[in-house]
This record gives structure tokens, C-alpha cells and sequence, in this order.
């Protein structure tokens, strides 16, 4: 029997008796060397990604964000016991410096889309020229299209980040630039600045109606976990 | 850290847009084009493994694209070798799509996860 891990927390000694974790399993703490880990019991070696999967390690981890901040796992992470506390004892500095890190904080999404086409109109003579030329021109306006697109995701993301910069404590800015959707921030918001973040970004937002935005949150600080990298190092798990 | 009585508590996630068919067909999109997990089985080991050497072909093959376009825009090359580049360009994209399509790969397919650098492609 293996353990499936959602997160790690601080500060719980026990948990609260609603949360099931995957396929209806009781959830319960772990804790060695002032470490606490969320796990559930799994029979199998791998844990099917889907959508009811996905949904119920969602829900233990935002099932604890009202008590504490969770600090989440990827999605998949399955370990013997053994093997998470050598995990623990391995790297217990560097995951406390994670729990306070995010310690009192939430995360807010902020997405952006953007109609403008970046994209140059095609050259008159383009049904003049040879294949191979026009072949090439046309990579041209998709490179400088793409281009373009980056560098206004990059100064929308600073124009943002300049609005709220007062009452973040870190931004996570993934720009995209192969689609409409040029901006998928994460804010790391102390709770008791939430209602300052949306009020900022609710004014910033009338600033440039022609942007799209989708405003979403608390969750919790998925974007500033980044503790899966070690994890699959130290065990190989994927 | 437990939280005093009067720290405050985040409410019920909630999800403010104006634009909400617009942003789920772009996040079907982003959604779409996750690498899937692969298992690591006699079946799945080969496609595995065409994803992954097509994934750097694919890399490489829009450096070369790129390089191209900049050369063309230098204006160091005549316009026969710009036609040459440009169809041995469009012949590769054309033989990585067949390679694609006999191994049941769409384009989002060939990207790779780097981690904390991001996304290959």
C-alpha cells in the first residue's frame, strides 16, 4: 500500500473529518521533524489522471486553505512511508523555507486576453511569388507576429504588476504567446491584503477595456509550491 | 502557522470574468496541449520515444525557420537561394507532419516540460 501525498501544512494537529481524498479515501497526517503531510492511503502503483482524480486532490487541498496555507504537491505524487520521511528528513530546511514562504497567503490568477492580431496583413505579391518564397514570407509574419504578441504579453504583465506591486508579496508571470490568451498570472496575496488585490485589479481593469480579464482566487499557492521537481528527483516519481 | 480567531479567512474560491466562453475556449486550448503522461510499457514505449526525438526535430526545425527569416530580412541572400531555403524549409515541415500522423501525434504533442526554465516550444 502506498501513500498518495496532496501537500504539506503547519500548524494542524488534526484534520478536518469532511476531507476525502483519492477514490473516497480518509485523509490523515503524517508528521516527522515539525513537518506535516496530508496523505491518503492507495492501493496501485500510479494514479489515473482523471478529471474525478484531478478534482478530489483539489478539493483536500482547498478543503485546508480555509484553516491553513497548504503548500500543494503535484498532482500524482505516490510514495511508500519510508520513503516520504527520508524525503522529509532530506529536505526538511528547504520545504520550511516553502511554509514561510507562503505562510498567511493565498493565490490569485489573473488571465488576459487580448483580440489584437498581431500578425502583419500579407504582402501584395505574395500570390506572385515562387512557393519556396512565399513559403518563407509567410513563416515571417508568424515569427513577427509572435514576437509582437510577446512583448505586449510582457508589458501588460508590468503595467499590472505596477498596479498591484504594493499589496503582492510575489508574482508568478507566465506570458504566452501562441494565443489570445497573452497573460496567466499568479499573485501570492497576504490574506489580510485580498479585498486591497481586488480592488486594484477592479480598477486596473477599467483602465484598458480592451483587455478580457478573468479574475480568480483564493486558491491555494500552486504557482509558488515548485516542490515537485525535488520530489521527482529525489524519487524518481512521475 | 495556526490562525488566530481573527486573521482573516479566504472566502470560497470565486471566478470574475465578463468574457467567460472566450476564456474557456482558450483554456481548452492551453489544456490541450499538456504533455500527457506517459507510461512506460512495451506498448506505449515507441510512440514514447517518436514524441521525444520529433519534439527536438520539431525544435530545431523552427530554429532553422527563424534563422532563415533573418537571413532574408539581411538581405544576404539572392533571391534563388531564398527560394531554395524556402521549399527544403516547407519539404522538412511537410515530412515532420507525415512522421506525426504515422505516429498518432498532434503539434501540441511536441513540446517538452523543462520545469522551473518552462516549455521547450
Amino acid at each position: 500500500m502506498k501513500l498518495y501525498v496532496y501537500c504539506l501544512v503547519e500548524g494542524m494537529d488534526e484534520l478536518p473529518h469532511s476531507l476525502k481524498g483519492i477514490a473516497g479515501a480518509a485523509v490523515r497526517l503524517l508528521s516527522w521533524e515539525k513537518v506535516s503531510l496530508v496523505v491518503s492511503e492507495f492501493a496501485g502503483d500510479a494514479v489515473a489522471v482523471t478529471r474525478e482524480n484531478a478534482l478530489a486532490h483539489a478539493a483536500v487541498v482547498q478543503g485546508l486553505l480555509e484553516r491553513t496555507t497548504p503548500l500543494p504537491f503535484r498532482f500524482g505524487a505516490l510514495v511508500t512511508e519510508e520513503q516520504l520521511q527520508n524525503y522529509v528528513s532530506a529536505k526538511r530546511e528547504a520545504l520550511q523555507v516553502k511554509l514561510e514562504q507562503v505562510r498567511g497567503c493565498v493565490e490569485m490568477s489573473v488571465k488576459i486576453i487580448s483580440d489584437r492580431d498581431w500578425t502583419e496583413e500579407p504582402a501584395t505579391n505574395i500570390g506572385h511569388e515562387k512557393p519556396g518564397t512565399a513559403f518563407l514570407s509567410e513563416k515571417r509574419r508568424e515569427i513577427l507576429g509572435g514576437e509582437a504578441r510577446a512583448q505586449e504579453a510582457k508589458r501588460v504583465a508590468g503595467w499590472l504588476e505596477g498596479q498591484v506591486r504594493e499589496v503582492v508579496r510575489e508574482i508568478d508571470f507566465k506570458p504566452n504567446t501562441t494565443s489570445k490568451l497573452i497573460v496567466a498570472s499568479g499573485y501570492l496575496v497576504e490574506r489580510v491584503r485580498l479585498d486591497e488585490f481586488r480592488q486594484k485589479v477592479a480598477a486596473a481593469r477599467q483602465h484598458r477595456p480592451e483587455l478580457h480579464f478573468l479574475v480568480s482566487g483564493p486558491w491555494a499557492p500552486y504557482s509558488f509550491a515548485n516542490i515537485d521537481l525535488e520530489f521527482k528527483t529525489h524519487f524518481g516519481v512521475s | 502557522m495556526r490562525l488566530s480567531p481573527e486573521t482573516p479567512r479566504p472566502a470560497e474560491p470565486e471566478i470574475e470574468t465578463a468574457h467567460a466562453e472566450e476564456f474557456v475556449e482558450q483554456l481548452r486550448c492551453v489544456a490541450d496541449s499538456l504533455p500527457s503522461r506517459i507510461n512506460i510499457d512495451a506498448q506505449s514505449v515507441e510512440q514514447g520515444l517518436a514524441k521525444l526525438v520529433l519534439t527536438l526535430i520539431e525544435f530545431i526545425r523552427r530554429l532553422l525557420e527563424k534563422q532563415a527569416v533573418r537571413r532574408m530580412e539581411g538581405g544576404d541572400l539572392s533571391p534563388e537561394q531564398i527560394e531554395e531555403l524556402g521549399l527544403a524549409l516547407m519539404h522538412l515541415e511537410a515530412k515532420l507532419q507525415e512522421l506525426k500522423t504515422q505516429f498518432g501525434l498532434a503539434d501540441e504533442d511536441l513540446n517538452l516540460d523543462l520545469g522551473p526554465i518552462g516549455r521547450l516550444i
